[in-house]
């Protein structure tokens, strides 16, 4: 099959997928008991008449299925509708969390790589030394310790018992729990992918041509085996996306993960609806991404 | 982290000996508006004043009122300087104060607070205010100063209600629809909201009361955090709510000041009284229950030392209290055995009756389950989010409702969750008794005070004799301040801005 | 660098990693088991006079912020963490590897629509996809199974789906085609003891998964009732009172950090002898 052939059907499917998860996420979460009147009714200033009209006016009383289609044609124009709490675009209160997220996940990834790839270039490199042990501890590390878990215990740490860093709004220990994590994800598959290349038959040449290790490293084997760490990137992003959620609402970041506890707790139909969209949108733009570089870097893939 | 404004260092050095030997007020007067609060109370949900359905704690920083609530509960002038109120008790005359602008420079006149009145009564519906505008007969302005509001009847707790119906320009953006950017008079304007994160009110400097306010600028943050007390001893925070589990380690930071709200929050146990299950719709069960209930416990574990006993919804001291009704409550200490026999008196036996009990996540509501886990029912706790237990509560089919209200304008708003039509009744069971709904219509249209409270207090007579809903006690809410800041104390209720205090007489001076 | 360098490194998890994993485990199973028996004390008995109190003799870990014994409700949640944990890997087994197999066995389009359904699934971020089912489904452990189960079946169908196309190009099914045997029928009796060995891995990734997105929904207020013992509530009541009593919120903290310890260590060894994806020898 041709590329390009095999890139549209991709597309198409990826596009089909994208409706089926709007559609679901919009039966999903009517099926919550509870809307947004109920949570503006809490304070008591609403009676029933009140809560009628209130349904009403929002349209919140109209079937499933045509607040589905009224819903679809804006959001194909870019309408995300208007959240039901706070009366603002949904768009506007996306794209103000979006930094946020996006910061946090890039910083993360980035320190993530970077150790990643460091230690195992490194363990590599320096085969007797404890780095070796390392890149297997610190995997073990990011299997084992729920990101969850580190944040918590940072929190009572750091901020509660030392008291060096603030608890809100601060990006330090989130980018560095995440950043181990993902490290740990990294490390130990491109450590074992390294040692395998570097038993192959051209390396060896190389050696005993008596080229520099590091060279050998840096120019041979590392090229090669970053098909693996872009395998590895569609993984480490759908399991980043769980991680930065509960770091952002552990740390009380403004972000996009913030936003859709909020707006799930708060029954923020439209909001919840953008948000989902976005991220599953998000996903599956970062796998196709990661599948036509893998493609691309590996010539062994394409057919 | 406090920083100190250049400015405020500047005029400091330039001052330099001769500001050590003026007095202290003096130097205050002439110091200019500095520094920004940054407070956390509850959360903003909407721009336009009118619609909002919740907190109150930050509207007031820019929109004000005919009246206000002082800290003593009474209503005072605050942007009328004064009434008059017809012998019948129908038509009130409001002075519109003078020189008093909008944030766009505008005068305030009488056809403005009419416009607002009028838009709160045929635009908005729900609301606090609904019920009295559904009286409203007229509503006019006959001069610049001058508002006369005539009711179809007497309704007492008008004037207590009317502070919270704020006074908006119309010609704010949205006026016709829902408020964007609402143009006030109070002393800061509505400057950036981030729904849930922040919200930033630049000072007004053409404030009409002279010399507030006193900061530059106030920050709200509107994030849902339960423990505000680390981001107070840190600094982050210069004014926030604390709870009381919080308080030791608050009052042991020497920078950090505790005062309380004037008005109370209360906590109580609620049956289900629109449609009771059996055998909870037995008195004799209801009776054993609350003597299960040990309220001086519960009190001390939700409000330590500052929590207070009692079978009212008004709290002890309050005007509407009563200390004989105080002293007959019958369930102010528990009494396991009495509980018992009379499970035994009405034929229940608790290990085969199930027990439905729906509540917040709170620790509190545990404290009721573990009570009647122990008198032996088969208990099922449902622990919700907010609008899941509200959801649950308006399908009346549990049995027990352990919860809290906070602080109001005026008792009215209590008495009405227990009146046949009043709005979100779940939590006091959807109470349906044709004479407590008489006697609180009775209250409200007297005009003679103590005989208001007279008809008050005979509909709680009712509430306590039916078992609708038993009062376990009272306590204020701890509002926490860093020493740094000056001149603010919390008022009765949620209300940051008022006429006699406020965020907009705090102050932030530089830390020692 | 030549393969010898590094033939002399112990190898990676080790049998002493597997050893380790396994005593965890084990001890976390018994304790799940006959823990609640062994332990004196009630874990719903709350005592308020003795809030928050530090661990003494009586209480050997101390009393949660409701007073109650932190010992029991540790165990106790032991018992919960343990079945959320096997109830959701079972359902996802099932729902995702039995679905999966079936609609790959019958042809083209079963496979289409369902694994086409399992992708939207795990488009959407796990911990969203479990926290509106939560919402949706109420609090409690059997909502909270069905929705864990829900957010990794399509996991468990791609393994299944991955080897099932491995094998089933194997010498042996093919020979039993031949000889006539249907395609459901190859499925039962030749691929799936193989396709288990993967499962029972994938099994031990997904069940410290599992117990950590239990614990966090019940940090989140959703997940099991607020007095049902387990890890997540305990850390989510008393990390309030962190500072006056960390032994209410470490004790879980430390339980849950070692139960997933025990799950990668074993998952790791099994992974190494039993996946018959991976190639031998590596």
């Amino acid at each position: 099959m041709s590329t390009a052939l095999h890139a549209g059907l991709g597309l198409l499917r990826q596009a089909m997928l994208l409706a089926g998860i709007a559609i679901a996420v919009f039966l999903l979460i009517r099926v919550v008991p509870g809307d947004v009147v109920d949570a503006m009714a809490l304070e008591g200033s609403l009676d029933d008449d009140a809560i009628v009209a209130l349904r009403a006016e929002l349209g919140l009383d109209a079937g499933a299925l045509t607040q589905f289609r009224i819903w679809a044609a804006r959001a194909l124009s870019g309408d995300f509708g208007t959240s039901l709490r706070f009366d603002r675009p949904a768009a506007e209160l996306i794209l103000a969390a979006a930094p946020t997220t996006i910061g946090l996940a890039a910083l993360a990834l980035a320190a993530g790589l970077a150790l990643g790839i460091g230690l195992a270039t490194a363990a590599v490199l320096w085969p007797r030394s404890p780095l070796p042990a390392l890149v297997e501890g610190l995997n073990l590390w990011s299997i084992a310790l729920p990101t969850f878990c580190v944040g918590l215990a940072a929190i009572l740490v750091f901020s509660v018992w030392l008291g060096w860093l603030p608890i809100i709004g601060q990006w330090l220990s989130p980018v560095v729990i995440l950043g181990i994590d993902i490290g740990g994800q990294v490390a130990k598959p491109l450590f074992e992918d390294l040692k395998e290349a570097a038993t192959a038959a051209h390396i060896r040449t190389a050696r005993a041509k008596g080229l520099s290790p590091v060279r050998i490293v840096l120019r041979h084997l590392l090229p090669n085996a970053l098909t693996t760490v872009v395998a590895l990137g569609g993984l480490i992003l759908a399991g980043m996306i769980g991680g930065a959620l509960t770091m952002e609402v552990l740390f009380g970041l403004p972000g996009l993960g913030t936003l859709a506890y909020q707006a799930i707790s708060g029954r923020d139909y439209p909001v919840i609806q953008a948000v989902v969209l976005i991220f599953a949108a998000g996903v599956v733009l970062v796998n196709g991404l990661a599948d036509l570089a893998q493609r691309a870097l590996d010539p062994r893939l394409r057919r | 982290m406090t920083d100190v404004p250049l400015n405020l260092l500047r005029r400091h050095l330039l001052l330099g000996g001769a500001a050590l030997a003026l007095p202290a007020s003096a130097l205050a007067q002439a110091t200019p508006r500095a520094g920004t609060l940054k407070v956390a109370f509850l959360g903003l949900d909407t721009a336009d004043p009118h619609r909002h359905t919740g907190s109150i704690a930050v509207q007031q920083v820019y929109v004000e009122t005919l009246t206000s609530i002082a800290d003593d509960g009474t209503v005072k002038p605050f942007l009328a300087t004064g009434w008059e109120i017809s012998p019948d008790g129908r038509r009130y005359t409001f002075t519109i104060r003078e020189g008093v602008r909008f944030h766009n420079g505008r005068l305030l006149t009488a056809e403005d607070v009419r416009a607002n009145a009028v838009r709160v009564r045929d635009q908005v519906r729900g609301g606090w205010l609904s019920a009295p505008m559904r009286l409203v007969e007229s509503l006019e302005a006959p001069d610049a100063r001058t508002f006369v509001m005539t009711m179809k009847e007497p309704y007492g707790p008008l004037l207590n209600l009317l502070s919270e119906l704020w006074i908006v320009a119309p010609e704010s953006e949205g006026w016709a629809q829902t408020i964007r950017l609402p143009i006030g008079t109070g002393p800061f304007r509505f400057g950036q909201w981030q729904p849930n994160v922040s919200f930033q009110a630049p000072a007004f400097a053409q404030y009409w009361q002279p010399g507030l306010p006193r900061a530059e600028a106030v920050e709200f943050s509107l994030r849902d955090d339960s423990d505000l007390s680390l981001a107070l001893r840190a600094g982050d925070l210069h004014i926030g709510r604390v709870g009381y589990d919080k308080l030791a380690s608050v009052r042991a930071d020497p920078n950090l000041e505790v005062q309380f709200m004037k008005d109370t929050t209360w906590w109580f146990w609620s049956f289900n009284n629109r449609s009771p299950r059996p055998p909870f719709n037995d008195i004799r069960v209801r009776q054993a229950v609350s003597f299960m209930l040990d309220k001086p416990a519960f009190m001390r574990f939700v409000a330590g030392d500052a929590g207070v006993v009692t079978n009212q919804m008004a709290a002890p001291g309050q005007f509407f209290w009563d200390k004989a009704m105080h002293g007959a409550d019958a369930h102010a200490a528990p009494n396991e055995e009495r509980a018992r026999a009379l499970l035994r008196e009405a034929g229940v036996n608790p290990a085969t009756t199930p027990c439905r009990i729906v509540s917040w996540q709170s620790a509190y509501s545990e404290i009721a389950v573990q009570a009647m886990r122990k008198l032996g029912f088969q208990v099922e706790h449902l622990a919700l989010d907010d609008i899941g237990a509200q959801r649950r509560l308006g399908q009346y089919d549990w049995d027990l409702a352990p919860f809290a209200s906070g602080p109001r304008a005026d008792i009215f708003l209590r008495f009405v969750r227990l009146m046949s039509d009043g709005p979100n009744v779940g939590l006091w069971g959807g109470t349906r008794d044709a004479e407590f709904d008489r006697l609180v219509r009775a209250a409200i249209a007297s005009v003679d005070l103590p005989e208001r409270r007279r008809l008050y207090l005979a509909a709680w007579q009712r509430a306590i004799d039916n078992y609708y809903t038993v009062v376990i006690g009272h306590a204020p809410e701890p509002i926490v301040n860093r020493r740094e800041v000056k001149g603010y104390a919390p008022g009765f209720t949620w209300g940051q801005h008022r006429v006699d205090g406020g965020l907009a007489f705090a102050a932030v001076t530089a830390r020692s | 660098m030549s393969a010898s360098a590094t033939a002399g490194m112990p190898r990676a998890g080790g049998t002493g990693g597997l050893a380790l994993g396994l005593a965890v485990l084990g001890f976390a199973l018994l304790a799940g088991v006959f823990g609640p028996s062994l332990v004196p004390h009630d874990p719903l008995v709350q005592e308020l006079a003795a809030r928050n109190a530090p661990p003494d003799a009586l209480h050997w870990l101390g009393r949660d912020h409701l007073g109650r014994d932190v010992l029991a409700r540790l165990v106790a949640g032991t018992r919960i963490s343990l079945a959320v944990a096997l109830g959701a890997t079972l359902l996802a087994v099932g729902l995702g590897a039995g679905l999966g197999l079936v609609a790959e066995a019958l042809g083209r389009w079963p496979s289409f629509l369902v694994f086409g359904a399992f992708d939207m699934v795990r488009a959407m971020p796990s911990i969203l996809l479990a926290l509106t089912l939560m919402v949706a489904l109420g609090i409690g452990i059997w909502p909270l199974i069905l929705a864990l189960g829900v957010a990794f079946a399509p996991h468990m169908a791609l393994v299944a789906r991955a080897t099932w196309r491995r094998e089933g190009s194997a010498g042996y099914v093919a020979a039993a085609r031949v000889m006539g045997a249907s395609s459901l029928a190859t499925l039962w009796r030749h691929v799936l003891p193989n396709i288990a060995g993967a499962l029972v891995t994938q099994a031990a990734i997904i069940m410290p998964r599992a117990i950590t997105t239990e614990s966090v929904l019940s940090f989140f207020g959703l997940g099991v009732s607020p007095e049902t013992p387990s890890w997540g509530r305990m850390i989510a009541g008393a990390s309030r009172y962190a500072e006056s009593a960390p032994h209410a919120v470490l004790a879980p903290v430390l339980a849950l950090c070692i139960a997933t310890l025990g799950f990668a260590l074993v998952g790791n060894r099994l992974r190494l002898a039993l996946d018959p994806l991976r190639e031998r020898g590596r």
